[in-house]
């Protein structure tokens, strides 16, 4: 125990005394952390990007149109720009053409045309272009979602009247003037109200959707019946507790678009949580295989034959790397979110025992990782060239940089197969989703189970090495 | 003390130690004296137990070596052929960590660190990283590093290559102190000045194999010659260096020619013969053979082939 000891600390002093390896394990994952928060707007008050320029073309005479282009305008991350200026300083409002010549100009990266069709006869939805110069992908995907959120949360009653002009196509003027009636008759009786008043509010569009699809505003009132009617499928009971679910089924996408922007108000962002735990996770396994491969410079060196002239045995050798490896991605671990608590606002503090937990069962993974790189491979050289290309694999298809959802399904899928997708999972159930200690022991399991099925194949093979000759 | 009996290893194809057989006594320098890849490093790597032999039995003090007691460990010393120390650590550093391993602790260990740091004139730069050590001082603290635990055996693998010739001086008055302190040194150099000047008894050993075994002075009697001429190779002496093939050894080297005359031509003859060919005897050099001489004799090839 004493010479395990005595190895482990030689190790950390010398892991102290090199100053390169203690930027790359700190400082530089600390400075990617800070510009990756930046991108992804994690420390912003406010939801999202400010400021990108946005040309809004409106053909459409629907005075749902103009409200949509009120509401763009209200949007705090659109500059929106509606007319086009002349040579001679004279303004005119901007025209379809105007904007794809401008975006073609790379002038501008995003357009959004109304068209005077805005609401189609022949098509369920609203018709709108977005035209787009996506030199950024992230970007497109960030104003696409920006767009519809501030369509369906500003202008619902544009849903509402697509869907009746759809349903005007199938059953025709009269028939859906009969369907409107029966349905707001039938409601009236259901739950009160003024039955020509409802079947206006229905035809008009106006579902109701404007006070459920945004958060923060106050839930439907009950007084709004036609809401339940229209949304609900006619089986389910339209019962005090089932009836916000369909409306949150509907509109499950909108949600999702509204959480994504109001990522940075909440400090248990899962964005924080992944960026720290994915910048921390790739340069712990960089560093931890670099430590590995440290043991080709100890036998190099013959370092290894004047340990193994005394009373040090292979194992210690191995297994005081092992602790080594833990203490240390433990150790980084621990800075790195605390660095995301000062700078973003992660609660680390208020989940500390937990998170101790995960990060020592993720550096247990990643230092397994390391000895397995160096046990199969032949030299420093070829140790650092396989563990880049699995570190950055890894970290890829296991979220380390991006969500796992933007990826296509084969990829989630292989991404599950790593240990970085896990030491993620660990990360932001303990984070973001503030689960208990039972809560994560799944997980906890299975980052145990890869640490020691890769150390045992690590051990297995350095034990018939050359390594210890 | 030490016993190596038919020892065998092999790499693969290659035999790297072809039945060796040793006797190492207490108190001993015993100098092992060969080429690069003769099979030094291999030998010391099997004595130190770092690895196993194909064949043979090695035993120090009766017990089988291939045994991992810490008893066994403590009474070697190892002193590796490459700079065996961590370069980021400092020297004072480098020393405590070995001399823990050995089981050392508290003031012992830092009476024995001090020492060491004395031994190795280092103490002023105690606190300095290895990496910043010129390649004398590096070699003086491998070299004491081995010594920390106060081994019976100490095993030194070439210890002074890449050393400038006043650390080389420090290094072989430290050995010879040492020895006559009572410590049994194994010393392998493919260096014959290295292996005269320090060493009681000398093992030749080449392609594996060990050659000849003994005292210098022993060695040297055993060559067919006792006095070596050398002179430089030039067109105005091929003649006389045909003829002189037949009163004993000829050999070119470097431009170099050595002759070995036999027993019963005399140095007188040979200058006679010199003089007939028109050659002033300062063109000729006359020394006692060495252990040079002895290993060219005994394999055929020069020792820095
Ligand atoms: N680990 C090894 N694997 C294969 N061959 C080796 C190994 N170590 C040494 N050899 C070979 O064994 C022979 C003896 O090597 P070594 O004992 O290092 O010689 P020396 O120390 O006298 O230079 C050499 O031919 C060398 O190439
Ligand atoms: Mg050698």
């Amino acid at each position: 125990m004493r010479t395990l000891l005595t190895l482990v600390r030689k190790d950390l002093i010398g892991f102290l005394r090199n100053r390169a390896a203690l930027t790359l394990t700190f400082v530089v994952p600390i400075a990617l952390i800070f510009i990756f928060g930046q991108v992804f707007g994690l420390n912003r008050k406010d939801s999202g990007p400010t400021g990108i320029r946005l040309a809004v073309v409106n053909a459409s005479s629907e005075p749902a149109a103009a409200k949509l282009v009120d509401a763009l305008r209200a949007e705090k991350s659109f500059r929106v720009i509606t007319e086009f200026i002349n040579p001679d300083q004279s303004r005119r409002p901007l025209t379809e053409d105007d904007a794809r010549a401008q975006i073609r100009d790379r002038q501008l990266r995003f357009a959004v045309v109304i068209p005077h069709d805005l609401i189609a006869e022949n098509e369920f939805g609203l018709h709108l272009k977005i035209l787009s110069d996506p030199r950024n992908e992230i970007e497109t995907q960030l104003v696409n979602g920006l767009l519809q959120k501030t369509i369906f949360s500003n202008v619902p009653e544009l849903l509402g009247q697509s869907l009746q002009a759809r349903a005007k196509k199938f059953l025709g003027d009269d028939s859906l003037k009969r369907f409107n009636g029966t349905v707001a008759t039938a409601v009236a009786s259901a739950f009160g109200g003024d039955a020509a008043e409802i079947q206006r509010r229905i035809e008009s569009g106006d579902l109701g959707l404007g006070t459920l699809s945004s958060t923060g505003k106050p839930a439907p009132k009950a007084a709004d019946p036609s809401l339940r009617t229209l949304a609900a499928p006619p089986s389910t009971p339209a019962n005090a507790d089932g009836e916000k679910k369909p409306v949150d089924d509907i509109f499950s996408r909108l949600v999702r678009i509204e959480k994504e922007q109001v990522v940075g108000k909440d400090v248990k962002s899962p964005d924080a949580t992944r960026v720290i735990g994915g910048q921390a996770m790739m340069f712990l396994l960089f560093a931890l295989s670099g430590s590995a491969a440290a043991f080709f410079d100890e036998k190099n060196s013959g370092i290894f034959q004047r340990l193994l002239a005394s009373p040090v045995t292979r194992a210690h050798l191995l297994w005081s790397r092992f602790i080594y490896g833990v203490v240390v991605g433990l150790v980084q671990l621990v800075v790195l979110f605390f660095a995301g608590q000062l700078m973003f606002g992660v609660d680390v503090l208020g989940h500390l025992g937990l998170l101790l937990v995960v990060s020592t069962a993720a550096a247990a993974a990643c230092t397994a990782f390391g000895m397995f790189i160096a046990a199969f491979t032949p030299n420093a050289q070829a140790a650092s060239g396989l563990a880049t290309l699995l570190v950055l694999t890894m970290s890829a298809t296991g979220g380390a940089w991006f969500p796992t959802a933007l990826m296509p399904e084969f990829m989630q899928t292989i991404g599950k197969f790593t240990l970085v997708y896990w030491s993620m999972e660990g990360f932001a159930q303990v984070l973001w989703a503030g689960q208990s200690l039972v809560q994560i022991l799944p997980t906890i399991g299975i980052l145990a189970g890869i640490a020691a099925t890769v150390m045992s194949l690590a051990v297995w093979r350095l034990n018939r090495s050359k390594l210890f000759e | 003390m030490l016993q190596l009996r038919s020892v065998t290893k092999r790499y693969g194809p290659l035999v790297a130690l072809d039945d060796v057989s040793l006797d190492i006594a207490r108190g001993e320098f015993f100098g092992l004296l060969g080429p690069n890849g003769a099979g030094k490093s291999t030998l010391m790597s099997l004595v130190a137990g770092l690895r196993t032999p194909d064949a043979g039995t090695l035993t120090l003090d009766g017990a089988a070596l291939s045994t991992r007691d810490a008893a066994t460990r403590s009474a070697l010393g190892l002193v590796p052929q490459s700079i065996a120390l961590y370069e980021q650590l400092t020297a004072e550093q480098n020393l405590r960590i070995f001399g823990e391993l050995y089981g050392l602790r508290g003031a012992e260990l830092r009476t024995r660190v001090d020492e060491a740091l004395t031994a190795a004139q280092l103490t002023d730069r105690r606190r300095d990283a290895v990496r910043t050590f010129s390649g004398g001082m590096q070699r003086r603290l491998n070299l004491v590093a081995s010594l920390l635990h106060r081994p019976k055996l100490l095993l030194c693998d070439e210890p002074t290559v890449g050393v400038d010739p006043q650390s080389r001086n420090a290094i072989f008055e430290y050995l010879e102190r040492r020895n006559r302190e009572g410590l049994t040194i194994i010393y392998s150099t493919h260096y014959m000045e290295e292996a005269t000047r320090l060493c009681s008894r000398i093992g030749i050993i080449d392609h594996g194999r060990i050659h000849a075994l003994g005292p210098l002075d022993e060695l040297l009697t055993r060559l067919p010659f006792e006095e070596e001429i050398t002179f430089a190779a030039s067109p105005d002496t091929a003649a006389l260096t045909a003829e002189l093939a037949a009163h004993g050894e000829t050999a070119t080297l470097n431009g170099t020619n050595r002759f070995r005359p036999r027993a019963d031509f005399k140095l007188s003859a040979f200058y006679a013969l010199a003089e007939q060919h028109r050659l002033p005897p300062r063109l000729f050099t006359q020394q006692r053979p060495t252990l040079e001489a002895v290993f060219l004799h005994l394999t055929g090839r020069s020792l820095r082939e």
